[in-house]
């Protein structure tokens, strides 16, 4: 990454874009990786929002943005960033408005809308090469709503709509591999835990042009069950047991910035968060403890 | 200015293409979708400067059209049926907003069952969102309602989304002789989009279409835009005094039909109306005291207008193309309501339910609705509710319903 | 009818609180209304819950406007306006508090001249949001103040809103609750049910007319940047993260990068500091400060100490 301004951690930004006084929870990790994307998006921005925990973002009269937004529904947002992309283009097409007036046009949603039923839409938008960014806050649940279920939760979670002695029953949907069929310009995986891997995407996301994807792990003390000061260094464990790999989707190719070694076992991640807490109480799922590591190994053999 | 044969369709592009829009998000639907090819056509040829980009479904196509207008371009898109009742989510959004625009619906009955003909259900679902609607009954009309709805749409005491609704097949599908205005002309009656300041720019930051917390604040922003809905009302008297000016051709917010002298009067709205207009000749031929009123805006409603047209007059016969279920018909229900304890304002109403699905409504039960009408007038009081259905058309059903194997004991058709 | 309002914060356990009241109403032949009232609740946030009961059937809704009980479980909502605990407040209302302080440093404080009542369950506790049982104690307390609910009856009631937690848990809120039913032994009775507003003689409520705003004014936009700033959500904290700036590395990449809400910022000469009107008290900056040179100390502590808030 030698191109990159961001080659040490020294070289992070020092001033926050993101207004304080957001109603998200204390600790809040999606929070924690929108505003360091924030410092580095800028404010000739618009967000585009759809549905989930970030609509609280902004409530009135109270918004934390510098640059722009605009709340759209849950199912939508990139079809909302596709009429402002096309606004703004024709704007500048028929100099009604000047260059210096264009905005960054960013599509933001949490993984309900991401992995479900915003698909559709944000299947369409790559396809129509629309230049716009998005990012995915992906704290594996419905939040907003209590943190039922979603197409994002990992097997053998607590959630809402899963208490049962296994968790969830089902798996977390591949949506990097699906963004990355539609063959975008760009697709990466970031964690708010580790800020200098986050900085040089979003730097290299801001620089191309077309649909870049950008998906970032967000612990969530609420709908996880830990306290809110282990949100960083959960993401780290995340990172660091092989769970959430940190990976880049460009020049058709998959490339992983971050190739963890000597993987602690992943119930060290898991043993952290009341969500899994089934799997150690009243006893040890070994079953489906050794499921879950064997399916972080598979992948982990399968990269290597 | 010339003169040509247009379907409804052509005229709607004609529309867009003359109040040079910016932005078209697409959706294909029968039976609007000759719009859309007329447009992308122009533009492929370099008739018009003019951005189509086709969304993946007609909820994604309303967000773009907001999302555009928000931004502070000029919009159109078209839409029917269940297509639009597929963007109902975004119709109420996007009013909300307050981000102008014109969405031409051509009006196609209701699934299920499914069926590609006309009637007012789809149109009239939307009437709660904040759109505000016109409704035409020709060709011409669809072209010069369009011209009109931008002016509407975006005045300053407005600012909310316009739907000019068309019947499919009777209108989409039917040429009639239509009046291209000249461009220029237009261009001046319909003028530039002003934006104000909602739009997008770097150098003004907004947030814009932000959650509240609290009925008081939600209440002031619900209200506000009614309270620009109904100004639509005035501002609609001003643009059509206007038009009719500019280009000769008036079109009323309720259109009355030898109704002066009338005592009985019909209520009806969109294409089949013209059909009235001739059952009110041959009546009138033969020694009836009737006439037409055909409301084109819907919302706002024009209360006012008619409570002005029907003073004094003995009976109404409203005719509705659509079916509110468990209630009835929708502009009954509404005229109604707008009648109620007005003292100088007071005529028996009676109602029909007719067309829906594109059934026609023939000459004769036009005269025979009037009869029906007179006697209620006579009494004093409306019958019930009636739907248009000859014993004709179920004696059809029954022999339909024998093929699909479905028991009926009482005519012993049992297989 | 009683009208009764739960003052807390979120994570104090006030739904179950109020449940627990609701239910040992119910017990005792009542007809019962019991609702927590969200806004954006977040730990820490403040929020409210309401308990009504009557003999007769309850057809009121909503907020209630002039409550006969108000407990509060947390002292130091009360001088947060957007708690809205003195809300409806008349000389009949009695004022049910969890504090150290004495009855009488609040009446005069809030220059209430209605009953005050303190329940002694805080010690002095470091953090609100580790007191587990202090929605079992108002609940104990509210059932002897009303004076309708007997002993037996708040403890079916208890054991029947926390029948999923185990028996240790059920018993501690149990003796919690218990305790507090006996201490308010002498004002048992002393919520009285105030009657309805009178028809004819009611305060005339001042309807306006909306007046047409046009879209630039009454379309729900902000025009501006960062108003966010304005809402100090530094009130939801309870314990307070401190830089020993003796021990801090001014590695401000760390700290200020990985605060969630922007509120640790960085001056010229590279020195972190916390911004406490946002500061929500997540503590990550502690967890991950290399230098261990964070400090949490409780919220009230700090006050005490002159700290700013």
């Amino acid at each position: 990454m030698s191109e990159t301004r961001f080659q040490r951690r020294k070289d992070l930004p020092s001033t926050h874009l993101l207004g304080t006084g957001t109603p998200m929870c204390a600790g809040c990790g999606g929070l924690e990786a929108i505003h360091q994307i924030y410092d580095i998006l800028g404010e000739k921005t618009v967000f585009i929002n759809a549905a989930g925990c970030m609509t609280m973002l902004s409530v009135y009269p109270f918004t934390p943005f510098r640059g722009s937004w605009l709340y759209t529904a849950m199912a939508s947002a990139p079809a909302g960033a596709q009429g402002v992309r096309d606004g703004l283009d024709v704007l500048l097409h028929k100099q009604r408005i000047e260059s210096e007036e264009d905005l960054q046009v960013v599509v933001l949603t949490g993984d309900g809308s991401a992995y479900g039923m915003g698909l559709s839409a944000t299947s369409s938008a790559i396809e129509r090469g629309l230049d716009f960014l998005y990012i995915c806050y992906d704290n594996e649940g419905y939040g907003n709503t209590g943190q039922q279920y979603s197409a994002a939760t990992p097997h053998g979670a607590r959630t809402a709509t899963s208490k049962g002695p296994r968790g969830f029953p089902g798996y977390k949907k591949d949506l990097f591999a699906i963004w990355a069929a539609h063959r975008p310009a760009y697709v990466a995986t970031v964690v708010g835990a580790e800020p200098l891997d986050l900085a040089r995407k979003i730097e290299k996301a801001k620089s191309l042009k077309g649909p870049r994807l950008i998906m970032a792990l967000s612990p969530c003390p609420t709908g996880w069950h830990y306290d809110p000061g282990e949100s960083v260094a959960i993401g780290k464990l995340a990172v660091r047991t092989g769970c959430w790999p940190l990976k880049e989707y460009v020049d058709g190719k998959v490339v992983h910035t971050k190739v963890p070694h000597q993987r602690p076992p992943i119930e060290e991640y898991l043993k952290r968060q009341g969500r899994f807490s089934h799997l150690f109480q009243p006893e040890r799922n070994e079953l489906l403890l050794q499921e879950i590591q064997a399916r972080v190994d598979g992948y982990w053999e399968g990269v290597i | 200015m010339k003169r040509a044969l247009l379907t409804g369709n052509k005229a709607a592009a004609w529309g867009a293409r003359l109040a040079n829009v910016d932005y078209v998000p697409a959706f294909p639907i029968t039976p609007q979708t000759e719009i859309i090819e007329t447009i992308a056509n122009w533009i492929d040829q370099d008739e018009m400067d003019c951005r189509m980009v086709t969304l993946e479904s007609e909820h994604s196509m309303l967000t773009a059209a907001g999302a555009a207008a928000a931004t502070g371009v000029r919009v159109f898109c078209a839409t029917s049926s269940q297509g639009l009742l597929y963007a109902m989510e975004m119709l109420y959004t996007v009013a909300g907003w307050r981000a102008p625009f014109v969405l031409v619906n051509v009006s196609r009955g209701l699934a299920a069952p499914i069926t590609l003909e006309p009637d007012h259900n789809d149109v009239l679902a939307a009437r709660d969102s904040g759109f505000l609607q016109i409704h035409c009954s020709a060709c011409q009309e669809v072209l010069d309602s369009t011209l009109i709805a931008y002016r509407l749409a975006e005045d300053e005491r407005v600012r909310l989304p316009v739907i000019v609704n068309m019947d499919g097949f009777y209108l989409s599908f039917t040429r009639e002789p239509v009046q291209i205005p000249d461009t220029k002309i237009v261009n001046q009656f319909v003028g530039e989009f002003d934006p104000e300041n909602i739009r997008f720019s770097a150098s003004a930051p907004v947030s814009q279409a932000v959650a509240v917390l609290g009925g008081t604040p939600y209440s002031y922003f619900r209200y506000e835009t009614h309270l620009a809905a109904l100004n639509g009302l005035a501002v609609y008297d001003e643009i059509t005094e206007e038009f009719a000016n500019t280009f000769g051709r008036r079109h009323d917010a309720v259109e009355a039909y030898r109704t002066e002298d009338a005592e009985l009067v019909f209520v009806m709205m969109g294409s089949f109306a013209t059909k009235a207009i001739d059952a009110v000749d041959g009546l009138r031929e033969a020694g009836w005291a009737v006439g037409v009123l055909r409301p084109r805006l819907l919302r706002p409603f024009p209360a006012d207008h008619f409570r002005r047209a029907l003073a004094g007059k003995r009976g109404v016969a409203v005719i509705d193309q659509n079916l509110s279920m468990g209630k009835g018909g929708v502009l009954h229900t509404e005229l109604a309501s707008a009648l109620y304890a007005s003292a100088e304002c007071s005529p028996v109403v009676v109602s029909f339910i007719g067309g829906l699905g594109g059934r026609d409504i023939s000459l004769e039960e036009f005269y025979e609705m009037a009869s029906v009408a007179r006697k209620a007038i006579e009494e004093g009081c409306a019958p019930p509710p009636r739907l248009l259905y000859t014993r004709e058309e179920l004696r059809e059903v029954r022999k339909l319903q024998a093929i699909a194997n479905v028991e009926r004991e009482e005519l012993g058709q049992k297989k | 009818m009683y009208r009764i309002r739960y003052h807390g914060r979120g994570g104090q356990g006030m739904k179950t609180a109020s449940r627990i009241l609701g239910t040992a109403f119910f017990l005792e032949g009542f007809e019962v209304q019991d609702a927590l009232r969200y806004g954006a609740e977040r730990r820490g946030a403040p929020i409210f819950a309401y308990v009504r009961a009557s003999r007769q059937p309850i057809n009121v809704r909503g907020i209630i406007r002039r409550p006969d009980l108000v407990i509060v479980a947390d002292d130091t909502l009360v001088s947060i306006p957007a708690a809205g605990v003195l809300s409806g407040l008349k000389e009949w209302t009695i004022l049910l508090i969890s504090t150290t302080e004495t009855p009488d440093v609040w009446k005069k404080r809030l220059n209430f001249s209605g009953q005050v009542l303190k329940l002694p369950e805080v010690a002095e506790v470091e953090d609100r949001l580790a007191l587990r049982f202090v929605g079992s104690a108002c609940t104990g307390a509210a059932a002897r103040l009303v004076g309708v609910i007997s002993r037996d009856s708040l403890e079916e009631a208890v054991r029947e809103e926390l029948t999923y937690l185990g028996e240790g848990v059920i018993q501690k809120n149990l003796d919690k609750a218990l305790e507090a039913y006996d201490l308010m032994w002498d004002h048992a009775g002393a919520v009285r049910e105030a009657g309805e507003i009178p028809a004819d003689g009611y305060e005339k409520p001042e309807w306006v007319e909306l007046p047409f705003e046009e879209a630039r004014i009454s379309a729900p936009a902000i025009h501006g940047a960062a108003t966010s700033v304005e809402v100090k959500t530094g009130l939801w904290r309870t314990m307070r993260p401190v830089i020993d700036y003796g021990q801090c590395n001014r590695c401000w990449w760390v700290c200020s990068t990985f605060c969630p809400d922007s509120a640790i910022s960085v001056d010229e000469q590279g020195t972190p500091h916390i911004g406490y009107k946002h500061c929500k008290g997540c503590m990550i900056c502690v967890a991950q400060c290399p230098a261990h040179a964070i400090q949490i100390i409780p919220e009230h502590q700090a006050e005490i100490a002159g700290g700013q808030s």
